[in-house]
């Protein structure tokens, strides 16, 4: 793999994560991020959305008209949404996950994120790189939400993925860290650290 | 290629929203069976749940099948009253009412532009006596609609379960994910004869030393005023609508004669045979 190929799946993950250094996506992120299993949904989805989008528009890239462009990419991006939606609605196992994610998953057409790669990365690169950079972005993404997901469930709920952790010793479950407030304060401890890592993202 | 050009842009444009259209369509189609059967399962567990039959998380665990099933088992006769009180028609066992459909009657109930015709809500009798009934509203972001049970003397209330289509996680969204909310229902009994028959009250319902009076009454959630209220809405509605029927089906067998244990004669009462004929 060439080395342009790996930066374009790396760098999303940590350098240029969507969330902490491009501050992409962070509405959903408070909203779904309540528990482990809401948020890794969402990530997969995201990831989905994200990586075919791309995908397909990169393939479209010669043939869209530039005045209609974005048009056409709410079009494409608006069907996965809805694809992805159904497809959560069909299946027993995720039928009650995609209900309690309800608007959040409808809501991925608006995540910045999404339009964002495909404006700057899939109208202009051949259609594997595209396809990855988007599988990246949603997976710097997801993980953000997971390991944010990871302490508000475990603090807010005592539990992860729904099974009991902290519960089983007396802990009292902290009802603020289910409120989203807390999401913004723990996202925000997430940013600190990134840029204390990676100094060339301080402001002089 | 010029791909300014008007026409191609007309053609191009045109051509995607047919395509992504009729995939959707497709897509929507192909799916919508099992999308309702999760729906009806789903239906089912918080009707089970209402009625005390068990948990929603244990009836999520045992799957859709393992739900229908115990349904099947445990539910009596299912029939539509209006507001009167009067039976219309008897319902299908194997099916349930859909959200969709409770919007519908809701409109009924209410009145005003949207009413589709007379109302004709739903009365599911389980075998155990237990009586379950919906009822819809509007909380804060979208409906709120759950399912409220009663004891075999249709005063008192066994039980309640609570859905919502997007109430604030943490905040509106207790009224389903909390059971110490849907179990404050439990015990008390509804006013039918009075106009307000129930109330989500701020600042707690009237206790008397350590016994929660039983009465009409139960505490609201704190943070979560708009969608108590649009609950508490939604319950005098619905509650309001079913009185009649409540107040005629249930006061026969208050009659110390129809009482387990009780004296007296009940031969040619007509009312305790009506009751019966009811469960």
């Amino acid at each position: 793999m060439d080395a342009k190929l790996k930066e374009t799946i790396l760098n999303p993950i940590f350098k240029g994560n969507p969330i902490t250094v491009l501050v992409l996506g962070i509405c959903s992120s408070l909203a779904v991020t309540v528990t482990m299993k809401g948020a890794l949904v969402m990530a997969l989805s995201v990831i989905v959305v994200t990586g075919i989008s791309s995908l397909i528009l990169s393939l479209l890239r010669n043939t869209i008209p530039g005045r209609v462009r974005i048009i056409v990419q709410l079009v494409v991006v608006a069907m996965m949404v809805i694809l992805v939606d159904q497809i959560l609605k069909s299946f027993e196992a995720t039928y009650a996950i995609d209900k309690q994610l309800s608007v959040y998953i409808g809501l991925i057409i608006t995540n910045c994120i999404v339009m964002g790669r495909i404006e700057a990365f899939a109208l202009g690169n051949k259609p594997w790189p595209s396809f990855l950079d988007g599988v990246a972005n949603g997976a710097g993404y997801g993980m953000i939400l997971l390991i944010v997901a990871f302490f508000r469930e475990l603090l807010g709920s005592g539990t992860l993925f729904g099974i009991d952790i902290l519960n089983r010793f007396g802990y009292v479950p902290n009802n603020l860290v289910i409120l989203p407030p807390f999401a913004l304060i723990l996202l925000g401890c997430i940013v600190w650290v990134q840029r204390s890592i990676q100094k060339d993202l301080q402001e002089k | 290629m010029n791909t300014n050009n008007n026409l191609y842009t007309v053609i191009y444009t045109t051509l995607i929203v047919v395509v992504v259209a009729a995939l959707l369509a497709f897509v929507s189609q192909s799916l919508k069976g099992k999308q309702d059967a999760n729906e009806k399962a789903d239906t089912i567990s918080q009707m089970l749940t209402a009625a005390q039959f068990g948990t929603k998380a244990e009836f999520q665990k045992i799957g859709n099948a393992a739900v229908l099933a115990k349904y099947a088992e445990e539910i009596g006769q299912a029939f539509t009253v209006n507001v009167n009180g009067e039976k219309v028609k008897d319902l299908d066992l194997t099916k349930v009412y859909s959200p969709k459909e409770l919007k519908r009657q809701n409109y009924n109930i209410k009145g005003g532009a949207n009413k589709t015709g007379e109302p004709e809500i739903p009365v599911f009798v389980f075998k155990n006596g237990k009586t379950v009934v919906p009822i819809y509203g509007a909380g804060l972001w979208g409906p709120v609609w759950g399912y409220i049970a009663f004891e075999k003397d249709l005063k008192t209330i066994a039980g309640a379960y609570f859905d919502h289509e997007s109430e604030t996680a943490g905040l509106g969204a207790k009224i389903k994910d909390d059971p110490a909310f849907q179990a404050e229902f439990v015990g008390e009994k509804p006013a039918f004869t009075e106009a307000n028959v129930f109330d989500i009250v701020k600042g707690g319902s009237p206790k008397e030393g350590d016994a929660e009076i039983m009465d009409n009454k139960i505490d609201a959630i704190t943070g979560a005023t708009m969608t108590s209220n649009g609950l508490d809405a939604a319950i005098d509605t619905w509650l309001g609508a079913y009185a009649k029927y409540f107040t005629s089906a249930a006061p026969a067998c208050e009659k110390a004669c129809c009482q387990e244990g009780g004296e007296g004669d009940c031969e040619g009462d007509k009312d305790c045979e009506n009751k019966e004929v009811e469960e």
